[in-house]
């Protein structure tokens, strides 16, 4: 006797299966015993944890995102502020005035004293290798020259007045253009300008408006 | 296979990529391992003998199985999956303190091998109760075995890589199994 033999005997109530019932209970097992088949809803609840699964891992790919942005962010900043700090031509500014100071608080102001560009031009001649634009400017009387040095190279320094201020003008070659730019530090104005291949600062305790008719006045001289 | 395209991601990028792999990922899986629903579901019913753990269990089992589909060779999904399901299960038995109960007293069962006169016995809703009983009654790792072999008409050797036993032990287990069941039946409907 088969098992599907025991299945049809079932249905008919037959005492002869119960012999293969005790024979082969296992059979009955495959046909009688019951199937559990899940719960409605129960796939529903997988496919739904599933995507949750499945979003588990792209929360955390966005939380990465976040934190590469966060990262290049304030790498940026920072380089920014490094940048600030170290720019170059702040730096310069710095020296600049620190020149303009110094000349006025020691007995070093003018190398050459002559309001005579005739004289003061000529003067730098084989002390520097470049030929400065000495220039005379109605208001702006000439006091004279001297040197100077700025980025590890000789600059020419031009004096002039006005009223009781004093102008230093500093010009030097300078392969970068920068500029125009204008600044006041410590109560000091500061302008500078390239042109013709030269850099130029103009620096003094002068306000604003006359130094820059100053600046105005050389520049289209 | 082709993975249907369910789920729209950006395409070409590393993210884009990801995303595709996931939703293929997802979309083969649910094409492979949900059909065997049922069979994951019957098998924790039997061997933790209660509806609301077999469905948790079963749930637990589908995401282990989602997380270790890598694994997945393309064999026989069902048997791949019951594995899982039969891991979750015995795991959470032993958690509660079931532990497998397939050593259990050999001789007290063994007395009542008594053969019931065959004509005696009435089939009938009873005897269908009586084997439901039995079979609830087996020890978890005959019973696991009885299932897989009976309900789920597993080999021998797929039933031996699922409970990781050796094809002899299941068939020792199974051969067990049914000297119970029917001791058991004998006793029920005598």
């Amino acid at each position: 006797m088969n098992c599907e033999t025991a299945r049809r005997l079932m249905e008919t109530n037959d005492p002869a299966l119960a012999e293969h019932v005790l024979s082969c209970p296992s059979c009955m097992i495959g046909t009688h015993a019951r199937y559990y088949e899940a719960p409605p809803g129960l796939e529903r609840k997988i496919r739904q944890s599933l995507g949750h699964e499945q979003s588990a891992p792209s929360t955390w790919r966005w939380l990465t995102i976040a934190a590469s942005l966060l990262l290049g962010v304030s790498i940026t900043w920072n380089v920014a502020q490094l940048r600030s700090r170290v720019d170059p031509e702040q730096l310069l500014a710095d020296n600049v005035l620190s020149a303009h100071v110094r000349s006025l608080t020691g007995t070093h102001l003018l190398d050459v004293p002559s309001s005579d560009h005739h004289t003061v031009k000529p003067w730098f001649n084989g002390k520097v290798d470049f030929s400065p634009g000495v220039k005379d400017l109605e208001g702006f009387p000439l006091l004279g020259g001297r040197l100077e040095y700025f980025e590890g190279h000789p600059a020419a320094a031009l004096i002039y007045g006005r009223h009781n201020h004093i102008i230093n003008l500093f010009t030097w070659p300078s392969a970068a253009i920068t500029g125009p730019s204008k600044q006041t530090r410590n109560g000091y104005h500061l302008q500078h300008w390239f042109g013709d291949g030269m850099t130029f600062w103009a620096v003094s305790d002068l306000n604003e408006t006359e130094l820059s008719q100053f600046v105005s006045l050389y520049r289209h001289n | 296979m082709t993975a249907s395209p369910l789920i729209a991601v950006p395409r070409g990028t590393r993210a884009g990529r990801t995303a595709m792999d996931a939703a293929r990922k997802r979309a083969f899986f649910e094409q492979t391992v949900i059909p065997h629903l049922n069979a994951a579901y019957n098998l924790a019913r039997w061997l933790t003998r209660n509806g609301d753990d077999a469905e948790d269990l079963v749930q637990e089992a589908y995401l282990r199985a989602f997380r270790s589909f890598d694994t997945f060779q393309g064999q026989d999904a069902r048997a791949w999956l019951l594995a899982v399901v039969r891991n979750t299960c015995f795991t959470f038995l032993r958690k509660r303190g079931d532990q497998p109960t397939a050593e259990f007293d050999e001789q007290i069962h063994s007395a009542a091998d008594t053969s019931p006169n065959a004509e005696s016995i009435l089939l009938n809703q009873a005897a269908l109760g009586s084997l439901h009983d039995c079979l609830e009654g087996l020890p978890l790792e005959f019973r696991e075995a009885i299932v897989l072999r009976e309900l789920e008409e597993l080999s021998y050797k797929e039933i031996s890589d699922i409970a990781r036993v050796p094809v002899g032990t299941v068939m020792s287990r199974i051969a067990r199994g049914r000297k119970r069941l029917q001791q058991c039946l004998a006793g029920a409907l005598r």
